[in-house]
């Protein structure tokens, strides 16, 4: 078993390194993408500063806080899509008959397909979130530990769901448009302050929409130094991982793939 | 021998939406009716047919990319898409229009990564990659990004990419595919090498009859998705072929040859080409009317190219079957 893990980890490590020599290869271009999204994020943030500038508190929720849930939700999602590159490209492989030279390989297809390539503007992503979270909220040693840690448990939560609804196409046949918007919700509720909203919203902030495993548990475990809203976020980002690996390998028997020229790296 | 491939009465049936906009209908489409075949250990079959005739799906059922509709199929006793994980560990690929290389990355990157993902002994991966450098001449290209290689060297380095953990089928689809006369000759003279040496199952599909002709021995025409010839590439060459061509050499100039059942493809002063149809005339009538003809200086008799037998089979399996398709709902 821990045998098995760790040839996963050292495979994993070796796709990490190779997918940056990759991108290295045009050093200017991933280079100007990291910067481009740290700019992004920093855009968003900039005018959530001056929002508190004018009113110091929403719903019980400061300028600290809000930075804290966009921390986390970019090195997140930073760390998912920098890692797991292929998450994000899931509908389209599936709808375009490109599993085929992954399910070659002598490895579990779905943790394999997802570490083979990676996002550049991913990174700028992660180290937006670090930056930002150790900058402006200056976090002491156990909130910046507990902070790694949700990271993490907001990447799972991340790559779960894009396994998700990106396995749509099994089903859909081409899901690429609904995919895309089912993610672009998460990120976009995952950026907002949960408590800006109620009731069944609400309920869908922990069911089809998972939000609420980024902007509220992580942020009430890292306001109260929480191990039990830790547990429960990452228990969330868990069901979230497992739910999309079922209808992952359910769909698989549907596969039907295809005839496209294709080139990896 | 123990065989390689078995297949009994496999099928695999596609259901797509046909029509345009809301007026969409359900359709069946048969790729691969029922076919049954063998291959023994270390045998080197072509596994060919036109455009949509059910090759590509076989093989992605025999690699356990897809699932069959039905029947059975064992490769190296195992069945491909229960035991897919297992059986990769023994098989190679190489699709013609589906890399394994990194694009970006030169193919010793990509061997270092493969070497990982078959968990392969360190010491036995770098004797194994030494030796497969050597012999595909790797060297001179090895740490070129792959986007810069040429199409041939490419293939080259992706076939010696499928044989890295040593398998012991190689299915090769449409390896040389976009390459030019020589890249081809090296592909399959390495690709036959392989197979004679190391006594590797080599199952290919190309549309190339030189690749056929240079790599196998034995031959597997599908069309509509049914197996119409399962022989030996020279007993094909005779079943289907009724004429044989003559290169003749006269010393001095010579006469006419008007025989019935005999072509004049060609008539210099001291040459002549005929395409005799055996059906016909009898091989020994026609020598007869030719030695008559001027004092023969050489003779040769050659059999049409495999591309004619090959066209010839598709054209006869193509007008006794038509394409199946079912409206479901």
């Amino acid at each position: 078993m821990f045998k098995k893990l760790a040839s996963y980890l050292a495979l994993a490590v070796t796709y990490v390194k190779l997918n940056f020599l990759s991108q290295l290869e045009y050093r200017g271009a991933f280079l100007s993408q990291v910067v481009a999204m740290f700019v992004n994020d920093s855009v968003w943030v900039v005018f959530w500063v001056l929002f508190f500038t004018r009113f110091p508190a929403l719903r019980g929720w400061n300028v600290s806080d809000v930075i804290t849930i966009w921390a986390l939700a970019a090195s997140g999602f930073g760390l998912a899509h920098g890692i797991c590159g292929n998450a994000l490209q899931l509908a389209s492989l599936i709808a375009r008959g490109q599993l085929d030279v992954w399910m070659l390989y002598p490895r579990a297809l779905l943790s394999h397909l997802l570490v083979g390539r990676m996002s550049a503007t991913a990174w700028g992503d992660a180290l937006f979130g670090y930056v930002v979270y150790l900058v402006m909220v200056r976090p002491d040693c156990p909130h910046l530990l507990l902070f790694v840690l949700l990271s993490l448990s907001t990447a799972v939560l991340f790559v779960g769901f894009s396994v998700l609804s990106g396995s749509l196409s099994f089903y859909l046949g081409n899901s690429e448009g609904v995919t895309e918007q089912w993610n672009f919700s998460l990120i976009t509720f995952s950026t907002y302050p949960a408590t800006l909203f109620e009731g069944w919203v609400k309920l869908l902030l922990f069911t089809l929409i998972p939000a609420g495993f980024v902007s509220y548990l992580p942020v009430e475990a890292l306001r109260q130094l929480s191990l039990p809203h830790a547990a429960a976020a990452l228990g969330g980002s868990v069901m979230v991982l497992v739910a999309g690996v079922s209808v992952f390998y359910h769909g698989l028997g549907r596969y039907e793939s295809g005839n496209l020229m294709e080139m990896r790296g | 021998m123990s065989n390689a491939v078995k297949v009994e009465k496999l099928a695999k049936v596609f259901e797509f939406n046909k029509g345009r906009g809301f007026s969409k209908t359900r359709v069946e489409t048969t790729a691969v009716d029922r076919i049954s075949f063998e291959v023994p250990e270390g045998q080197s079959l072509a596994f060919i047919g036109p455009n949509g005739a059910g090759k590509s799906t076989t093989i992605k059922m025999l690699t356990g990319i897809l699932r069959p509709t039905s029947g059975e199929a064992e490769v190296l006793s195992l069945v491909p898409w229960r035991q897919r994980n297992k059986l990769s560990r023994l098989i190679g690929a190489v699709f013609g229009q589906r890399s394994q290389l990194w694009y970006h990355l030169p193919p010793r990157d990509t061997f270092e990564l493969l070497s990982r993902i078959y968990e392969l002994d360190r010491s036995q991966y770098l004797r194994r990659s030494d030796m497969l450098i050597e012999r595909f001449a790797l060297a001179s290209f090895l740490d070129t990004p792959v986007r810069k290689l040429s199409l041939g060297q490419r293939m080259r380095a992706e076939v010696a990419a499928s044989l890295l953990h040593q398998p012991r089928i190689v299915f090769l689809d449409e390896p040389t595919i976009g390459l030019d006369v020589v890249a081809r000759q090296e592909l399959r003279d390495v690709i036959r090498e392989w197979n004679r040496e190391e006594g590797v199952t080599i199952f290919l599909t190309s549309h190339d009859a030189g690749d056929i002709e240079s790599v196998s021995r034995r031959v597997i025409v599908i069309n509509h998705g049914r197996i119409v010839l399962d022989d030996k590439i020279s007993n094909m060459r005779r079943r289907y072929l009724s004429s044989k061509v003559l290169n003749i050499k006269f010393h001095d100039e010579h006469s006419e040859v008007a025989v019935n059942g005999v072509t004049v493809l060609k008539s210099t002063g001291y040459a002549l080409k005929l395409e005799v149809d055996c059906q016909v005339v009898g091989m020994e009538e026609v020598l007869h009317h030719v030695v008559n003809a001027g004092s023969v200086a050489d003779i040769t008799i050659e059999d049409p190219p495999l591309e004619e037998v090959i066209a010839h089979i598709y054209g006869q399996a193509g007008s006794s079957e038509a394409a199946e398709n079912v409206e479901v709902s």
